[in-house]
């Protein structure tokens, strides 16, 4: 129940929607009750007429024909206000749902690195899906089915009561039986109903995982592998969602068992009063009664169907709260965020900044400072810091320690969308949408504008959405894709810029990703603009090109280069090694090879590639000698399989 | 940001083909089926039972009529008990039948279910790359999981309400006729009406049911791309402009929804009313027949008012079922556009397949060879599409490896190496000319087992969450520990492993999200030594955001591993591939030049000025 008062919020939105339609549910089960009073009294008549006792009143055709005509009248208004009801409650459902959606893709839009890191697509997919629906199903039906019976019951029990009291202390006999049972199997259905969507979860994110990795499916021929892994979870959730129909299934038959046993002690005792010397219990009455009861059916198997109901919609709503719940660390603050900076000139301060996740060391210590308008190149071995480093000048994720100084001030206090709007990233592994090329070029274009999507309101009596403006500007996308390179290219393409792409660019080569990665972000003009490994798919002679482009917009303009390759860092005003998370070494080129240290190793490493040609020495072990390698690969590779020689497998 | 998904929209209704198929799936749980549909008949004979015994109680014990005769009321007290009873212990009975029936029909959806998605999965598994560069990953979950579902909604709420309704409205009708057919037609005269209606309202709701579902799977096709997208959308600063969009589909779809509870809240009260027009007919009726029967003094008892009373309660019972099935139609329409793209899955062609007569790879010694292959992605290109289309991928490429060879592909980016790979694999199939491996076409090869020979390591790292050493085993159980152990030392990513808290049972997020880019490269290079191709080995780019020491010490080791195999490796990066026995310089689709790395130099051509130009920008600071 504490999960259901966190709902609230949602349902007071449509507060009036509900108190109207549960007061059309009121009327229309009392207006139902209406026809079995009709009928009794056309009963008791025609046993009147019947029984030739001129003691009791008889009836005339005619009143029975208007008692007939009242059954329709009463029909009539119940089915009007249950029309209304409908409209009320089903519709604020649907409605509630589009909000709860709304809401939810709007602060999962809020919620940072560190929490994607953690997610499965797989898993979010089915939450915003199954369990959605579950909720929506228990606002919806399971919101008037609980006033239709609670409603239902008091007025059923009235008119009961009036007719016989006898009768109704049998009937409400019944009461702690259902209660009992209800409240043991909603607690089963809660347990086993989260069971069963954890495992569809699963397989939603197994199937999410083989399908995006086809390639190395594939590649390495595990399908059948995949199929038995697939089958066995598939089975394991037939268990679980047997195990739940288990207890979800006799609810329904439960319910119509209890009120069967209650028609037949009514029968039985019923029957005995109105065999009674001097009854006033009519049969008439007993019709009624029975009717009325009757009446009760539906409602009765809703007890069973609305506990499973609201048991899935709770067990579903924890499992969208827990979405809610999860809090972005990087977000605005009010109190420490400075609303007032706008602008950003692209001044970048490191200050002692350490980064740790659990107990590893990523970023130690880290003090840098790159003046606005300078080129700072960084390398350093993998896994060395290097991306992480650049996530913390956009704030992907805040430093466990020390601060980052963007024109001195904390990141923490620059809103994020002008941080964003001056930092332009190629990360290294870019994401690109199945757009057209053009508009995955232009992504962060033209945003700067745009209303906000309203949340926590209700939608009744909100304007339909406007169409929002696509095309970004195909001039300066053309100018950017001039600039990445990829030109040439993308005319080589039957339709141009409008060629679609495959889900994150798959129909792309790895250079052209790569570079339309490169010109999404060009094309934004940033303040500062960070390289992240950027130029690895690309061929010498275009990597040159793209660094030529590069300087000539860079100019005043903070740039961060990451990369391996000497030649690629030598023209940065500022190079920077990270080892280990630490700076070990920092300069201009020149300054570093003086240093001979580990870029001077490094530019030696690479040029004595080229130069074992230029001695014309055939390749051997030469160069790597020089590695003075602490895992002794040469020991491994003794120990790997070396492959069967040709001759072996001939034999 | 989603294209719009045709392929979702809905065509057809009911079809018999299609349920043919569905139904197909049933036939093996034919016991559970039969055992399912001889509860449902048993629990529709019981239900107008109970209706028949209040009569009887009525009439027999408790009616003035009874009364008025000697009443020997012991007599019909204990008959009154007897009925009572016998209600009681029947309603029993039907609790059993009908838990029973749950489950019979529960257990038959899941396992129907089950077997449709191991079938669409495993066609999935079936089909060529191709398919999936085409189809997005959200649209593929939607047909193992909502598509699956609807499926197995028409089979166990459609198909045995069917049944079961079909039963229950013959049983009423064959009772209610025979108690009295007067009344029984008077109390039918509603049911045209009511047929009518519920025909009406079922086209109206079969429209609207359509568009909620095609605008459902354009929200969650946004969706999916929006969460797997989210952090570039933010460093984009395009949250606000996604959000709009979003709206607007879902807003489509609360329309959607709203027009589906607008004509589903006008049928139910049109329904309840008829059936109280039913009743007021019935009550109308038997009214003016026992009045009309006492006041001409004729037999009495043509209808009694036990009767009245059962037809009251059996006309509200027969209401049901009719309800009931205007549901499995919807249900039915539910299906059938559902299982349409299923089977439309299950049905695409399997454009690369085994040859019936498919070799198996026993004695493979790694030649490899391109002859004259023409190649586009683009499947509606084919042998006959001329030579001068710029669809073309790849134009005429000669290419011919020894086995024990080690071949370097280099070129611009877009030059179409990495296809030269792929049809290695066969994840392609090419146009003209053919791919040979030891002589024989690719096509003539069982996959699996060309594959199996073949260790590439994709361009793009593929990581799957697991842990490390799931993704270097793949799961193969197989694989000793200490040949994973043994190749990551050779990678160079053994000791940075041993660091984490949990060494090789580290856990691994989605597509490897806390490793850096460069531990994802060592690991899928480590991976493809670990499932130990033992012949070819196809490095695309394996290294290439690998820093310069862990790259020469990879070389360095790979010397050994490359002994005896054959190797295909694109590098960008000379140095990288400069001991390669031969280099093969590519541009748009051909082959311009190639040779050993010496010989190229002293041609003079591309390959020359790309080295110069890397040797240039190394050299420029002396
Ligand atoms: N799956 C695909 N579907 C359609 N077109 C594709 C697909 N993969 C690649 N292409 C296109 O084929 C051409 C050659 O691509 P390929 O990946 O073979 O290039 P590459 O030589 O490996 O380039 P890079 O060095 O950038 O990786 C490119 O123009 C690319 O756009
Ligand atoms: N989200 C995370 N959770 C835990 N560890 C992480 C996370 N992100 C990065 N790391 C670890 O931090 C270290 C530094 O990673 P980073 O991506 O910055 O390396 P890098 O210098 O960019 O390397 P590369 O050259 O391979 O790209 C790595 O050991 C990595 O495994
Ligand atoms: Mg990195
Ligand atoms: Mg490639």
């Amino acid at each position: 129940m504490d999960s259901f008062r966190t709902l609230i919020p949602y349902l007071r939105l449509h507060r009036g929607q509900y108190v109207i339609g549960l007061i059309a549910v009121v009327i229309a089960n009392s207006v139902n009750l209406l026809p079995y009073y009709f009928i009794r009294l056309t009963i008791d008549g025609l046993t009147g007429q019947v029984d030739g006792d001129p003691a009791t009143t008889g009836i005339a055709l005619g009143t029975a024909g208007l008692y007939a005509l009242g059954i329709v009248a009463a029909a009539l208004v119940a089915g009007g206000f249950m029309l209304l009801m409908r409209r009320m409650i089903v519709v604020a459902s649907r409605q509630t749902e589009y909000e709860i959606r709304r809401d939810l893709f709007a602060h999962l839009q809020g919620l940072d690195k560190p929490y994607y890191d953690r997610a499965r697509t797989g898993d979010l997919m089915n939450r915003l899906t199954g369990d959605l629906s579950a909720v929506r199903e228990m606002l919806g039906f399971g919101a008037w089915q609980i006033v239709n019976i609670v409603s239902g019951f008091i007025t059923a029990f009235s008119v009961m009561f009036s007719l016989s009291w006898q009768l109704t202390l049998i009937v409400l006999a019944l009461v702690p039986v259902i209660v009992g049972v209800l409240t043991y199997l909603a607690r089963q259905i809660n347990v086993r109903h989260r069971l069963a969507q954890e495992q569809n979860s699963l397989i939603a994110a197994k199937a999410q995982e083989n399908f995006s990795g086809a390639r190395v499916v594939k590649g390495y021929a595990i399908e059948n592998r995949e199929i038995d892994d697939y089958r066995a979870m598939n089975l394991e959730l037939l268990r679980r969602n047997i195990a739940l129909t288990r207890v979800d299934g006799p609810l329904r038959s439960f319910m119509s068992l209890l009120l069967g046993l209650a028609f037949g002690l009514i029968l039985l005792v019923g029957g005995r009063l109105i065999l009674a010397p001097d009854s006033t219990f009519t049969v008439g009455m007993f019709v009624q009664f029975v009717g009325t009861l009757e009446r009760l059916t539906f409602p009765m198997l809703m007890v069973g169907w609305i506990t499973g109901v609201t048991q899935r919609g709770l067990a579903s709503w924890l499992r969208l709260k827990e979405i809610f719940d999860s809090q972005a660390l990087v977000r605005d603050e009010p109190g420490r965020t400075d609303p007032t900076l706008r602008t950003v000139r692209g001044d970048v301060t490191f200050e002692n900044v350490t980064v740790r996740y659990g107990d590893k060391t990523v970023l130690n210590d880290v003090n840098l400072h790159i003046p606005a308008g300078t080129f700072l190149g960084i390398t350093g071995p993998t896994g060395s810091g290097k991306t992480v480093l650049g996530q913390l000048l956009t704030r992907s994720m805040d430093p466990t320690g020390g601060r980052v100084l963007v024109d001195g001030h904390d990141v923490r206090v620059i809103p994020l969308r002008t941080l964003r709007d001056a930092v332009s990233v190629v990360p290294q592994e870019p994401f690109l949408f199945s757009d057209t090329i053009a508009n995955n070029i232009g992504l962060g274009l033209d945003n700067r504008d745009l209303p906000p999507v309203l949340t926590g309101v209700s939608v009744v009596g909100a304007p339909p959405p406007d169409d929002i403006p696509q095309q970004p500007d195909p001039a300066r996308v053309r100018e950017a894709a001039r600039l990445a390179g990829l030109t040439e290219d993308v005319d080589g393409f039957p339709q141009g810029f409008g060629t679609m792409l495959g889900e994150r660019g798959v129909t792309l080569s790895g250079g052209q990703r790569q570079r339309t990665a490169i010109a999404r972000a060009l094309v934004r003009e940033p303040r500062i603009l960070l390289l992240d490994d950027s130029l690895s798919a690309v061929d010498t002679e275009t990597e040159r090109r793209i660094l030529d482009g590069l300087r000539e917009v860079s100019r005043g303009r903070t740039v961060i280069l990451i990369a391996h390759r000497v030649s690629t860092l030598r023209h940065a005003d500022q190079i920077v090694v990270l080892e280990d998370g630490r700076v070990t070494e920092q300069g201009s080129h020149d300054a570093l090879l003086a240093q001979n240290g580990h870029y001077a190793q490094l530019e030696r490493l690479q040029r004595l590639a080229s130069d074992l040609d230029a001695d014309e020495t055939p390749s051997d072990e030469q160069a790597p000698r020089d590695l003075a390698a602490p895992l002794d690969p040469e020991a491994a590779a003794d120990r790997l399989p070396a492959a069967p020689t040709p001759e072996q497998v001939n034999r | 940001m989603t294209r719009p998904d045709a392929s979702d929209a809905f065509q057809k209704g009911f079809d018999t083909q299609l349920t043919r198929r569905i139904l197909h799936y049933v036939r093996p749980y034919l016991p559970l089926v039969i055992g399912g549909v001889l509860l449902a008949l048993l629990i529709s004979l019981a239900a107008p039972v109970f209706a028949l015994i209040q009569r009887h109680a009525i009439d027999a014990y408790l009616s003035p009529l009874a009364l008025r005769t000697e009443p020997d009321l012991d007599l019909l007290r204990r008959g009154l008990t007897g009925a009572a009873l016998l209600y009681m212990g029947l309603k029993v009975v039907e609790f059993a039948l009908q838990y029973a029936f749950t489950l019979a029909i529960g257990y038959l959806g899941q396992n129907v279910l089950r077997d449709i998605r191991a079938d669409v999965f495993g066609k999935l598994q079936r089909l060529p790359l191709s398919y999936f560069d085409q189809n997005p990953v959200g649209r593929l979950i939607t047909r193992v999981t909502s598509d699956v579902d609807a499926i197995n909604q028409f089979i166990t709420g459609g198909l045995v309400s069917l049944i079961q309704s079909s039963f229950i409205i013959v049983v009423y009708v064959v009772i209610m006729l025979s108690v009295n057919w007067q009344l029984a037609l008077i109390s039918f005269t509603v049911l045209p009406v009511l047929f009518l209606a519920t025909n009406y309202f079922r086209a109206r709701l079969r429209d609207a049911f359509r568009e909620t579902r095609t605008q459902q799977a354009t929200v969650n096709s946004k969706l999916n791309e929006n969460i797997t997208g989210m952090l570039t959308v933010q460093l984009f600063g395009r949250e606000r402009r996604s959000a709009l969009d979003f709206n607007l589909s879902n807003r489509a779809l609360l329309s959607a929804n709203e027009n589906s509870v607008k004509w589903f809240s006008l049928f139910m009260p049109v329904v309840a009313v008829l059936g109280q027009v039913a009743v007021a007919l019935i009550l109308y009726f038997a009214a003016r027949q026992i009045l009309g029967v006492d006041a001409s003094g004729a037999v009495a008892g043509a209808i009694t008012v036990g009767t009245l009373f059962a037809f009251v309660q059996l006309s509200q019972q027969l209401f049901q079922p009719i309800q009931d099935l205007a549901d499995v139609f919807n249900n039915l329409q539910a299906a059938m556009a559902s299982s349409e793209r299923i089977f439309g899955v299950l049905d695409t062609e399997e454009s690369i397949t085994d040859k019936p007569d498919a070799r198996s790879l026993t004695n493979f010694e790694g030649r490899v060879d391109f002859r004259n292959v023409w190649f586009a992605y683009d499947q509606t290109v084919t042998a006959d599409t001329p030579d001068t289309d710029e669809r073309w991928i790849l134009r005429g490429i000669d290419l011919h490896i020894r086995p024990g060879e080690s071949v370097a592909l280099v070129g611009a980016t877009g030059a179409g190496k990495t296809s030269v790979t792929a049809l290695v694999s066969r994840f392609y199939d090419v146009q003209r000319g053919s791919v040979n491996v030891d002589g024989t076409d690719v096509r003539d090869l069982a996959q699996h087992d060309l594959r199996r020979h073949v260790g590439v390591v994709l361009q793009d790292v593929f990581l799957f969450a697991g842990t490390i050493e799931s993704n270097l085993t793949l799961n193969n159980p197989d694989i000793p520990h200490e040949r994973v152990i043994e190749a990551c030392r050779y990678v160079g990513v053994h000791e940075y492993i041993l660091s984490l808290e949990h060494g090789y049972q580290t856990e691994v997020r989605e597509r490897g999200a806390t490793l850096s880019t460069g531990q994802k490269q060592l690991l899928a290079f480590a991976r493809a030594l670990i499932q130990n191709p033992d012949i070819l080995l196809v490095l695309d780019e394996a290294t290439a955001n690998v820093d310069t020491e862990t790259e020469l010490r990879i070389q360095q080791a790979l010397k050994r591993v490359m002994q005896g195999r054959t190797s295909i490796i694109i590098a960008h990066r000379l140095s990288t591939i400069e001991h390669c026995d031969r280099i093969v310089v590519m541009r748009r689709g051909h082959i311009v030049e190639q040779g050993s790395h010496h010989q190229l130099l002293e041609k003079g051509g591309y390959y020359a000025r790309l080295h110069r130009l890397q040797y240039a920008q190394a050299d420029a600071a002396d």
